[in-house]
């Protein structure tokens, strides 16, 4: 192990460690231990959510999909950012005045149903798990990258995969919410960091978005690919397909090197729904003091967002230009790449980071990396442990649970979840997928997203935005949509490239409505909840919001005067 | 984020208006109005691309800014652009509507509570227990 790696570990470990010592939970209560005590504030909300949300895909995946697939890849960027429209627009406020603890909990309260409860546990738990794996998988590629061989007989990869996932699950099952907060806020402002050196860098280095986008895209695009010749396989350079123009090559910066028109519309579609449905990243409202709190932090987080994935875009196409000359003077690199092609996508912002900094530059994208996918870990364990420890063992299993036996629950579930993700990333090494996919780490986010969109996202905002939804309804639409867009993920990875497999692939485009549909029909046949003309008034009414505003001016007030004395 | 200093159970707080369903319900419609709109010129400006991209060849072939054309520009830059501006605007929207339209009746004689069959609580229960 070099020393630059054993100062990107110590300093990743030093971060992560003394956030969560500094940041520790005071109260041993569930409010506290899921909700970090609902007092975060606007611009720290905004970084959490922010590092919450960019995970491993963003950070690798973006940058990789761009580099493999040139102005297609941009979709996921796209799609990423857009999703945070219709969470301003439809959920961020409304959900927070609500105030429950996770997304299951806020359905079943809403519609006044435990069945609609439990099976929206399960559909959050699918979502967390697809979520998860890519995560690690993330961790898994970055050891392998810096380090370069594993402890007690394992590859490096699965040692990367273990010990990032070992370290966070600890982490969040003992700081709770509130040291999740801050290790996310913190792990957010050194991402973003790092993606801002990279530009530096390289735009002092000569670098020129638009010159570099027109070179590209003067010859057609090239990946690698493992082809078999005669009884043995090697990697060769295959030319893209256009999806939109058969007859001419796909080239970089025009669309339909991975995407026909409904594709694109289709991926967009998927991840811009499936952001109002993803729990660990709508979890982190209930923590805001007030829904427009909730709804400021929003703005924030398209706003930082937005940033960071501009840069996520320049730095895929840096990339694609950079690296064919860079393999030529750096032996390290023709190990890595095929006729200056990198083999593995996702290595594209490591290797940037090491030509321009050598070991150092290549530890601080390491370490980035390696926080991009602890900081997304953290907050999918969190949101696990809300609903396995909240709405399962508080709810169903122990409802006399004392408020140490609730938290200890909400520990247990985090650790088991994390050895879960940890065991299926293992299973599912990543170069073995990269022809068939883009990049691994943001296909399988897209499942995610398509589950959360169809099968979570109409039901939310139908319960939020129609009085007439009843529990059957809300229950037959999420089952609806969840099995339909598992079994059309499943069946796009077994056809051939066209229009139909694009919309299987990201199929929340087919399978929301079909939800909301189903959701509409069986409620109008059904009876709403009593409660529904207060709950109106919770969700739509600001008394709770100026209440919480006038307690805290009344704080700062009663701050000052002691101060004063 | 500290947990002391918090005035007491007898504060003014407790003096806070409540909003009747019917204000609620107004302000509820306004807002889904607002929600609406803005989601629909969301829609359109994210459906232009792929529009753009097969009736306009300057989308794609131009160069502007930067020597790039206005289709990359476009998924690259300005579209994170765009949505900032459409999220804080309809943002300072909602919360104008909101603090017209809420909050200006007097307190009725009863408790919220009493008013309504509510559900079984939860983050508040929570907190007391």
């Amino acid at each position: 192990m070099t020393t630059t790696a054993v100062i990107t570990l110590a300093a990743v470990l030093v971060i992560v460690l003394g956030v969560s010592v500094l940041t520790r939970p005071r109260h041993s209560s569930t409010v506290d231990f899921y909700l970090a005590g609902q007092r975060v504030g606007v611009i720290t909300n905004s970084w959490a959510i922010s590092g919450d949300y960019l995970s491993a895909a963003s950070f690798l995946g973006v940058a990789a999909a761009v580099y493999v697939s040139g102005l297609d890849g941009a979709w996921y960027a796209v799609g990423f950012a857009a999703g945070f429209v219709p969470v301003l627009l439809l959920v961020a406020a409304p959900l927070r005045r609500y105030g429950e603890f996770s997304l299951a909990d806020f359905l079943g309260r809403r519609l006044d149903s435990d069945a609609v409860r439990i099976s929206s546990v399960g559909v959050v738990q699918l979502v967390i798990l697809c979520y998860l794996v890519p995560q690690s998988v993330g961790g898994g590629i970055t050891w392998e990258l810096l380090v370069g061989h594993g402890i007690f007989g394992l590859s490096p990869y699965s040692t990367g995969v273990l010990l990032s996932t070992a370290v966070i699950a600890v982490v969040v099952a003992f700081g709770g919410m509130r040291g999740t907060t801050w290790n996310q806020a913190v792990q957010f402002l050194l991402l973003f960091s790092a993606l801002i050196w990279l530009a530096v860098v390289l735009t002092a280095d000569g670098f020129r978005y638009g010159d570099a986008v027109e070179q590209l895209s003067q010859q057609p695009l090239t990946n690698p690919e493992l082809v078999d010749s005669g009884d043995q396989q090697s990697w060769q350079l295959v030319e893209e397909t256009n999806f939109i123009q058969p007859e001419e090559p796909a080239v970089f910066g025009e669309p339909g090197a991975r995407y026909g028109h409904l594709g694109q519309v289709a991926l967009v579609v998927t991840l811009g729904l499936g952001t109002a449905g993803l729990p660990h990243v709508m979890n982190r409202y209930f923590t805001s003091p007030t829904g427009r709190a909730a709804r400021s932090t929003t703005v924030w987080v398209l706003v930082l967002i937005g940033a960071f994935y501009a840069l996520a875009v320049m730095m895929g196409t840096a990339a694609r230009d950079i690296i064919p000359a860079a393999a030529q003077e750096h032996p390290w690199l023709r190990e890595l790449t095929v006729d200056g092609v990198l083999r593995v996508p996702e290595h594209a912002l490591p290797v940037l980071g090491r030509i321009y900094g050598d070991e150092a530059g290549l530890g601080l994208v390491a370490a980035a990396a390696l926080i991009a996918a602890m900081s997304t870990v953290a907050g999918l364990l969190l949101a696990s442990a809300a609903t396995w420890g909240h709405d399962v063992y508080e709810r169903h299993i122990n409802p006399r649970a004392t408020q140490r036996q609730a938290v200890w629950a909400g520990r247990l579930t985090t650790l088991v979840a994390a050895a879960l993700a940890a065991g299926l990333a293992i299973a599912l090494r990543p170069d073995a997928y990269t022809p068939a996919m883009p990049s691994l780490v943001a296909t399988m986010v897209t499942w995610a997203f398509a589950v959360a969109g169809s099968a979570l996202t109409p039901v939310i905002v139908l319960a939020i935005w129609w009085r007439g939804t009843t529990a059957p309804g809300a229950l037959a639409g999420m089952l609806t949509g969840a099995c339909l867009a598992v079994a059309m993920f499943l069946t796009a990875g077994m056809m051939q490239p066209s229009a139909l497999r694009e919309l299987m692939a990201a199929p929340t485009l087919l399978a929301a409505p079909a939800a909301v549909l189903v959701t509409v029909l069986i409620s109008r046949k059904t009876r709403p909840p009593a409660s529904v003309d207060a709950a109106w008034v919770i969700m739509h009414g600001t008394a709770a919001d100026r209440q919480a505003e006038r307690l805290a001016t009344l704080t700062v007030e009663e701050r000052r005067r002691r101060r004063a004395r | 984020m500290r947990y002391d200093d918090v005035p007491s159970a007898e504060s003014p707080v407790q003096d806070e208006v409540r909003d009747t369903p019917a204000e609620a319900d107004a302000a509820f419609r306004t807002l889904r109005r607002i929600a609406i709109t803005y989601f629909t010129v969301f829609l359109v400006i994210v459906a232009a691309f792929p529009v753009l991209t097969m009736t306009l060849p300057w989308w794609t072939e131009s160069r502007v800014t930067g020597n790039l054309s206005p289709g990359f520009l476009f998924a690259g830059v300005g579209l994170y652009l765009v949505l900032a501006v459409l999220g804080i605007a309809a943002a300072t929207l909602s919360s104008s509507v909101e603090s017209r339209m809420l909050g200006h009746q007097s307190p009725g004689p009863q408790s919220f509570s009493a008013e309504f069959d509510l559900p079984e609580s939860g983050a508040a229960d929570e907190a007391d227990r």
